[in-house]
């Protein structure tokens, strides 16, 4: 590896054909990850969800071996990008569908706390 | 009590239970400006509110500002530096200014951003710029923060926006205070808060969250297994009971719920466990302590899914295997309402009970944007003229004695009456 390749590394080694996911999933926030599953593409979405599944429970452990509210970088920005597979589920696997049928979007709905880390 | 004891057909007796009539129910109180102002004017305004929790307010000087819709008042709502929890108009003496703009925080005093007036957290006037260019008439001991009426029961706030309070908020609370005496809040810091703009009366909104009746068609694909099943069909209530002008109802769980195989990320935040559940219930002393209280899954079923305490006007507590969670329901006009839900949780020590954790909360928001979109429906309706009432099951008798409540603060000339 090359050292501008190490340098641009977000995830921990292992997890490289993650890296292209981190830009859009890996948001700060429960919403600023549901605005992404709620505003992408489903063929992103799907692209995003087969990719991630396919490593969850290697990411849940590397994550299970540090302090959670003390993540090193790597590892939190990881983190961050299996908690938005939770939401690439809901249209995946609930509606088939970015979004519910018939629900407006943007609608009034509005998420005002969630829970740490990067709630 | 164990499901197959219990039975799931014929008509249940719970309406009966209750002293209700069993008649079709007025759909008018939904759908008349003149109702939404009676209902301001002999509820809204002599009611005890529930407008926080304690623990939004830990320290002395920690405050916040809460929006009581429909009425025009912004509570300032603090916690004294003498440690009690205390509410004010927000509103300046000088010109009437908003005093305070932020939603919460930690402050001594506050200085209208207007002019500078300053007040304590006790709501006394402390400080006035150029005070001596003021004319004599300006009695600074009577240019305070207007208190509004406040009292706290287990760590739930209420307000009365009465100026004198014609019950306490123990005679309001009546049998339901005993009821729900001494549970353990779990969780209680550490809400998840999602707040939406419902195009529907407060009624249709808080009435769609205490019957089951809808769930297995509505939300059949977000919770629709888990509320329903071969043996209850149609999401039948466990238990009802009246607590005065509050109630309580339990709902079903299905017992044989499991993830579905096409759940596979629920799956994968079970990883190492055999948690059956999205909520995560866990069997740690303080959850054992919580579900033994006898308000919390009160008939003792294994089929038990979930309880919802009524505290009226707009209050929902409802508790299950995994703590507990809070609606509000505020009215803003007779077709719209300012909905407030709170999931409260403990904070995730585990990778695995933080992304189960995710999911739950993805999955509630779903669930939130389905109630969005057929509230409406509800709404757009009864607003057609075609129906002047409702028929009710026994499984609705919630939304029956809410109703019967409503009716009867806007009628009762007095608070005892009303509760009485």
């Amino acid at each position: 590896m090359t050292a501008t390749a190490e340098m641009a590394r977000q995830l921990p080694e292992g997890f490289e054909e993650l890296e292209p996911f981190v830009a859009y999933w890996a948001g700060e926030s429960t919403a600023d990850r549901m605005a992404a599953r709620c505003e992408a593409d489903m063929d992103d979405i799907q692209a995003f969800y087969d990719a991630m599944i396919a490593r969850g429970e290697d990411a849940m452990r590397l994550i299970g071996e540090h302090p959670l509210h003390d993540l090193p970088a790597d590892v939190a920005t990881l983190t961050r990008l299996l908690l938005a597979l939770a939401q690439a589920s809901i249209a995946v696997e609930l509606h088939g569908q970015p979004r519910a049928p018939d629900v407006p979007y943007p609608n009034s709905m509005r998420m005002v706390r969630s829970t740490a880390p990067f709630g | 009590m164990t499901s197959a004891e219990h039975s799931f057909t014929g008509r249940g007796n719970f309406t009966e239970g209750f002293g209700l009539t069993t008649e079709p129910m007025p759909l008018e109180p939904y759908r008349s400006r003149d109702f939404f102002e009676l209902e301001q004017k002999m509820i809204f305004r002599r009611a005890w509110l529930y407008v926080c929790r304690a623990e939004e307010l830990p320290e002395p000087s920690n405050f916040v500002v809460k929006t009581i819709h429909g009425t025009g008042v912004s509570a300032l709502i603090t916690r004294t530096s003498g440690g009690r929890v205390q509410a004010f108009y927000n509103s300046c003496a000088h010109r009437g200014s908003i005093v305070v703009k932020e939603e919460s925080g930690k402050a001594a005093k506050f200085a209208c951003p207007y002019h500078r007036w300053t007040y304590s957290n006790e709501g006394d006037l402390v400080g006035v710029p150029d005070e001596e260019n003021f004319f004599p008439s300006l009695d600074k001991s009577k240019c305070g923060l207007k208190k509004i009426a406040t009292s706290e029961w287990e760590g739930w706030v209420f307000i009365n926006l009465a100026p004198e309070p014609e019950v306490t908020l123990d005679e309001y609370l009546g049998p339901a205070k005993e009821f729900l005496s001494g549970i353990r809040y779990r969780g209680a810091d550490n809400p998840v808060v999602f707040t939406a703009v419902l195009n529907s009366n407060w009624k249709v909104a808080s009435d769609a969250f205490v019957e089951s009746y809808h769930i297995p068609h509505i939300h059949k694909d977000t919770i629709g297994t888990t509320f329903a099943s071969r043996a209850n069909p149609f999401a039948r209530l466990i238990g009802a009971y009246p607590l005065g002008t509050h109630r309580t109802v339990s709902m079903y769980g299905n017992p044989e719920y499991t993830i579905d195989p096409k759940n596979r990320v629920e799956a994968l935040g079970s990883m190492g466990k055999d948690d059956k559940s999205v909520i995560a219930a866990d069997v740690s002393e303080e959850t054992l302590e919580f579900l033994s209280h006898p308000a919390i899954n009160p008939e003792g079923a294994d089929h038990w899914s979930m309880d919802i305490h009524q505290i009226f006007p707009h209050l929902h507590i409802d508790t299950g295997p995994g703590g507990f969670w809070t609606h509000q329901f505020w009215p803003v006009d007779e077709k719209t309402c300012f909905y407030e839900v709170r999931f409260y949780m403990m904070e995730a020590q585990t990778i695995q009970e933080r992304f189960l954790q995710e999911l739950y909360i993805g999955r509630v928001g779903e669930v939130v944007l389905e109630d969005l979109a057929n509230l409406k429906f509800t709404q757009d309706g009864i607003d057609t003229g075609g129906q002047d009432t409702m028929q009710l099951q026994d499984s609705e008798v919630a939304i029956r004695h809410a109703l019967a409540q409503i009716i009867k603060w806007t009628q009762a000339q007095t608070v005892k009456e009303a509760l009485a």
